[in-house]
């Protein structure tokens, strides 16, 4: 049984080329163009538009993934939330709005929205939960969980 | 959470800034823009990976990979046993994400699936069966409104 029927490109869309270039990407995502083109012996110029078109489709893209340690932010929490007397959606769109939070999610489960909160250190946990989210009209009972340590954290599906 | 003693200075930032913006941009430009020689900017960038700080992946769409739904499993374990479970979640494929936590649950593991037998079969045979879980609290994403995808934690043997 499917979830969700969402939106789904088809896999066609892709031809032999465009799987040769992301493959020989996901080795080494600052790979020239020259260089894949070596290697799969077609152009620069052939790998060029194809790249463009992959990113027009928005198929799939290299991105830089930076680590949280990079942009100074030393503690992630996941937070759950329940809602009352408020749309869901209009509760996760203002959550979403706040920078520390990178990701918001609406739930079917015990909670209503989960989101995961990156934050400088441990001071920042109160004002962040008690000053900037329990200020948002819907918000009716958070549940924190402070990360003690981040064992994995590969995503490489992603909304593009 | 462990991260790297490495302190970033200017310089670094404004690398990091524009490989986010275009992850694609070359080196040389990225010297031009910024005043300095390809030759810095290339050795900024090897540091920079080395350190585990920045890597570059290659990201499908959602509706490439068949618009798979989030979903979250709190794991409740016997404590003395978390250390090892975190391994051994982190070693399902399926699982992209693997934290130990304080409060809430001993553990979060999330992963993307397009199929609910495929959850029910995972947690089922691969994760209550681990010695040590007491529960498993699944949660499914219906929609999700916010994902930043240049910001991870970078896991993984430093080269």
């Amino acid at each position: 049984m499917q979830i969700r029927s969402g939106k789904t490109l088809s896999p066609t869309a892709l031809d032999a080329l465009d799987n040769g270039i992301i493959e020989l990407l996901r080795v080494n995502g600052r790979a020239t163009n020259q260089e894949i083109a070596e290697k799969l012996s077609v152009t620069a110029a052939t790998v060029s538009s194809r790249l463009r078109r992959l990113d027009e489709l928005g198929a799939s893209r290299v991105v830089a993934v930076t680590d949280f340690a990079a942009h100074g932010y030393n503690v992630l929490i996941a937070v759950g939330v329940k809602v009352a007397g408020r749309e869901v959606q209009d509760v996760a769109r203002d959550l979403a709005r706040l920078p520390e939070v990178f990701s918001v999610n609406i739930m079917n489960g015990p909670k209503d929205i989960e989101m995961l909160v990156a934050l400088h250190d441990y001071a920042d946990i109160n004002v962040f939960l008690l000053d900037h989210v329990a200020g948002i009209a819907g918000v009716d009972a958070l549940d924190p969980g402070i990360a003690a340590d981040i064992v994995k954290f590969e995503f490489n599906v992603a909304p593009l | 959470m462990s991260s790297s003693t490495y302190r970033l200075d200017d310089l670094d930032r404004s690398i990091i800034e524009k490989l986010g913006r275009d992850a694609r941009v070359s080196n040389r430009q990225i010297a031009s823009e910024l005043k300095v020689t390809e030759g810095t900017i290339r050795s900024r960038i090897k540091r920079l990976q080395a350190e585990q700080l920045i890597q570059f992946t290659v990201v499908t769409d959602f509706r490439v990979a068949g618009s798979p739904n989030l979903v979250m499993l709190g794991i409740q374990a016997d404590p003395s046993r978390v250390g090892g479970l975190a391994k051994q979640l982190a070693e399902i494929p399926e699982i992209n994400c693997v934290v130990v936590l304080l409060g809430r649950y001993s553990l979060l593991a999330m992963g993307l699936f397009t199929n609910i037998e495929q959850v029910n079969a995972l947690i089922f045979q691969r994760i209550r069966s681990l010695e040590g879980v007491r529960d498993v609290i699944t949660s499914v994403s219906v929609h999700n409104v916010k994902y930043e995808v240049g910001i991870a934690r970078i896991t993984g043997d430093k080269d």
